[in-house]
């Protein structure tokens, strides 16, 4: 009876919430079409893409500068991937060895876990400190991209833990025990079932540390990555171009987000193709 | 000729085996009988190399296997959950080992197409190929299993509960094809089953395996007939062991074994005197088909069973909870000097 | 070693078994070797720095490397230093307790009463989808949302409930509050959500047909059951919020002063001492959080 009332009331509730999520995106995308002379606020007083233009770099000079993302971007993208081959390759190691059991496994896993634990800014401090005292230049391929690996490795890490964890160990003695080597097995049997799994922790990674700035804040050196950029301007006014941008960003994650679910897709439909099969 | 001598596994504190001596002859096959938790799996998979014995030798025709790593000992396995690559076809499957393994992988794919094509069509599974194996049923992903492993022509095959993943009727008759498939190719079989039936329909020879022991190897009948001891007469699940104590009329001691069906009833009291005979009150019957079964507790607690054949029916009408006269031919009776 | 044993097997030195498992142990040793070691370089060297520079000694432009206690004297007796930890660890809670708040009803509704797996992960999408925007975008999202002239109280104006635009809604304790419990609402949905699924509603249906109430059940039943999923929930709350900086940067108005922000201004004017010293004090908050959390919870278990 209760639950009769319970639930619409904890969907209505829920909506609520979806739109508590949602509200800032909904208005902050409907302000990027703001005009020129308009404000990064209500009303809007005409409807405009002025300010992608502007962030394009398509507009006429204007008292707003321009936000500095074209290299900025290029370089988060380097180092996201950058950071996703280094914590994947690592983060797959690490589970396959947590699949033997072995002393001394618990203080690993938790070192491991920690590096998604500690807050940026203190391993960013930290890095810092380090650098200046060993006398290393900071940079966002050098200084920041180990701090990004010791952020997103243990993500990929926990990944591969979950798949390893549902994986049927007899696959590989069958295929041992048909001659293949152990080497030869992990590539032709262990890697391909684990693929799935391999993919996802590479997005963890790359969106993460596409995204991460509190860990680079400190251990960027001159250039500046992506979210660098954009804190760049939390000090001064801001103007709707960054919203333009936010709602561009948010687009461009999508579409990885899709690629993403098309590569999974496509991995998994060779099964269901097959599976159509059996009617036929 | 595989050979373990002395072959023991513990996990911590549990004995898994116990110092096992056994033989498997070259083109034979042989049933390895045990209870679950007898070490059965871990026996074999001693010999496939997925794991290592603490002690003892294991090797094949002379030559020692343990301490290989896995893919160079040339032995087959066929697991109980089939362990099938999902993510390749059956052929793919099948044709695995040929193409990937380490010793003279084959390279030319018209004769591995020939030879995946060939073991299909041995295991009667020719035009499945093309299929998933997530596209197949429980018997033929066994037989994929199978196709698989034969395919590598191993020194040897072992099979882990074969036929425990399949239902009833498809068992009894992956048990004929097995049989027939091992006697085209004149390879040994090593089959582990909890299964008495499994075991006796299929070997050649059977094995019982017992509190990490082998305790008996012999043909069949020999075994079902002639159980060397309590252990081995327990599993085949037809003997009735008891403490010869408690025949009133014989002078025997240790413990005794009767089959089933070699036990007569009498009322109480009218047990002939030149057999062995001892009191039991009757339990419960239980209907099987072609025989019927009467369980009786003796005084010491003892469960006896007697098996009785519909068409040559030999025991009285029973009432449950009264006792009667359980006797037996004194050739019927094996005796086991020992513990049991 | 191995040939010597094979020849004489009565003189068991290292019996395959032994053998196999020391293969193991190497292996899973050199596959560790790497991520380990990264860690140790790049979080734990680091981290030591952090405590070793904040008894360094502070001059106006930089750093030099004699022992003092001065930066950690002078920590400790500033007010606003002090205030800045009572403001970390009040900003916590609240937020703490308003994600749970916030999350769990959420996650109660979809991990118990929606019982359809296909909408089950719709919803549970639509909740990750936020993520896909840049963290820094989320929030200044909230400018235009609670300004003077933002959509709330544009929307308010409009129905007449207020008069005059609501000036505390922005650059307060208030927006860092509701940016933060936005922000970070979704790792308390996702770990509660993921424990209440694996309740099995008959369960549930059984206890109803003996007659328990719903509030019986969810004392009994749900509520144990979704602890672990609190707790993995506070745990990742808990380490991103105290680590914060850049929520209240943008929507404080420097009206709040994290320790994460201490920590970003000294930096800013060379003060590498003295964020050291904040840094191990936000260390030893996030290690005694942490602490309490493990003890409560075996994360090993529940991931």
């Amino acid at each position: 009876m209760e639950s009769r009332v319970l639930r619409p009331v904890l969907a209505i509730y829920s909506s609520i919430f979806l739109l508590f999520l949602y509200g800032p995106m909904i208005v902050l995308a409907i302000l990027s079409f703001q005009s020129v002379d308009g404000g990064p606020q209500f009303p809007i007083r005409e409807w405009s893409t002025y300010w992608y233009q502007h962030l394009l770099g398509l507009t006429e000079t204007s008292r707003v500068s321009q936000l500095p993302v074209g290299d900025s971007l290029i370089r988060s993208i380097v180092l996201a991937f950058m950071t996703t081959v280094v914590s994947t390759v690592l983060g797959v190691m690490s589970a396959e060895a947590f699949r033997i059991k072995f002393k001394g496994s618990g203080p690993a896993f938790y070192l491991i876990i920690l590096g998604m634990m500690v807050p940026g800014v203190l391993v960013g401090l930290g890095m810092a400190l380090l650098s200046n005292t060993i006398g290393i230049g900071r940079a966002w391929w050098g200084t920041s991209f180990v701090l990004h690996v010791v952020y997103t490795y243990p993500f990929a890490f926990l990944v591969m833990l979950a798949i390893f964890n549902r994986f049927d160990r007899t696959v590989e003695e069958a295929a041992l025990s048909l001659g293949v080597s152990p080497a030869q097995t992990f590539r032709r049997v262990t890697f391909p079932i684990i693929f799935p799994g391999v993919l996802s922790a590479m997005l963890f990674s790359f969106t993460l540390s596409y995204d991460e700035f509190s860990r680079t804040l400190f251990t960027a050196g001159r250039d500046l990555t992506l979210p660098l950029s954009i804190y760049g301007t939390f000090s001064v006014e801001i103007y709707p171009n960054i919203f333009a941008f936010g709602v561009l960003t948010t687009l461009f994650s999508f579409t990885l987000l899709v690629v993403y679910g098309l590569l999974m897709k496509r991995f998994t439909s060779k099964a269901a193709r097959f599976k159509g099969q059996e009617d036929g | 000729m595989l050979t373990l001598s002395r072959v023991s596994r513990r996990y911590g504190e549990t004995i898994a085996l116990d110092g096992v001596d056994f033989v498997v002859p070259e083109n034979t096959y042989m049933s390895l009988l045990g209870a679950s938790g007898a070490g059965k799996t871990t026996l074999l998979r001693l010999i496939a190399g997925f794991e290592e014995p603490d002690q003892g030798e294991i090797s094949i025709n002379g030559e020692r296997i343990d301490g290989q790593p896995t893919h160079l000992r040339d032995i087959g396995f066929v697991f109980q959950n089939f362990a099938l690559f999902p993510h390749l076809t059956v052929a793919q499957n099948v044709a695995f080992g040929l193409r990937y393994r380490t010793n003279a992988p084959l390279t030319n794919e018209t004769e591995i197409k020939d030879r995946t094509e060939e073991a299909l069509e041995l295991v009667g599974l020719t035009g499945f190929g093309h299929r998933a194996v997530s596209a197949i049923s429980g018997g033929q992903r066994q037989r994929v299993a199978l196709a698989r492993t034969l395919i590598c022509e191993p020194r040897i095959v072992l099979l882990d509960e074969p036929l425990g993943a399949l239902d009833a009727n498809l068992r009894s008759r992956m048990c004929d094809e097995l049989k027939a498939i091992r006697e085209r190719l004149g390879v040994s079989f090593l089959h582990v089953t909890g299964s008495e039936t499994e075991a006796l329909t299929m070997g050649d020879k059977v094995a019982v395996l017992a509190n990490g022991r082998i305790m008996q190897t012999d043909a069949p009948d020999t075994l079902f007939s002639h159980p060397g001891n309590a252990d081995a007469a327990r599993h085949l699940n037809a003997w009735n062991i008891f403490d010869a104590s408690l025949c009133r009329t014989s002078a025997l001691d240790g413990m005794i074994a009767v089959r089933f069906d070699q036990m007569d009833v009498s009322a109480a009291g009218t047990g002939p005197a030149d057999r062995p005979t001892l009191a039991a009150k009757y339990l419960t019957g239980e209907f099987n088909g072609p025989t019927a079964l009467s369980f009786f507790r003796a005084d010491d607690g003892t469960l006896f069973q007697i098996v009785d054949h519909l068409s040559q029916p030999r025991l009285p009408d029973l009432v449950e909870g009264q006792r009667y006269d359980l006797h037996f031919p004194p050739q019927a009776l094996r005796q086991f000097h020992g513990a049991a | 070693m191995s040939a010597f044993t094979t020849e004489t097997p009565s003189e068991i030195i290292h019996s395959p078994a032994e053998l196999r498992e020391k293969k193991d142990r190497r292996r899973a040793i050199s596959l560790l070797t790497p991520g380990l070691l990264w860690m140790v370089l790049f979080m734990v060297l680091p981290m030591g720095m952090v405590i070793y520079v904040s008894f360094w000694t502070q001059t106006t432009f930089s750093v030099n490397s004699t022992l003092t206690t001065a930066s950690w004297e002078r920590f400790l007796s500033s007010s606003t230093y002090l205030g800045a930890i009572w403001t970390t660890l009040r900003i916590w809670l609240i937020v703490l307790i308003a994600t749970i708040v916030v999350g769990y009803p959420v996650a109660l509704f979809i991990g118990l009463f929606v019982r359809n797996k296909t909408l089950q992960t719709a919803l549970l999408v639509a909740c990750v989808i936020p993520f896909w925007t840049s963290f820094l975008i989320r929030v200044i999202a909230w400018r235009p949302m609670l300004g003077t002239e933002g959509a709330i109280n544009v929307i308010l104006l409009k129905l007449g409930i207020i008069s005059e635009p609501l000036t505390f809604l922005l650059f307060s304790e208030f927006s860092v509050l509701v940016g933060m419990t936005q922000i970070y609402c979704v790792f308390m949905v996702g770990p509660i959500t993921f424990m209440l699924g694996r309740i099995d509603v008959s369960v549930i249906e059984a206890a109803r047909d003996l007659g328990a109430s719903f509030g019986t059940i969810f004392r009994r039943i749900i509520l144990p059951l979704s602890l672990p999923g609190v707790m993995v929930g506070s745990i990742f709350v808990s380490v991103m919020v105290l680590g914060e900086f850049a929520t209240a940067a943008s929507l404080s108005g420097r009206k709040v002063n994290l320790l994460g922000n201490i920590i970003v201004s000294q930096v800013g004017s060379l003060k590498w001492a003295f964020a050291a010293v904040a840094g191990v004090v936000l260390t030893i908050i996030i290690t005694a959080v942490i602490a309490l959390a493990l003890r409560l919870v075996d994360l090993r278990k529940e991931m």
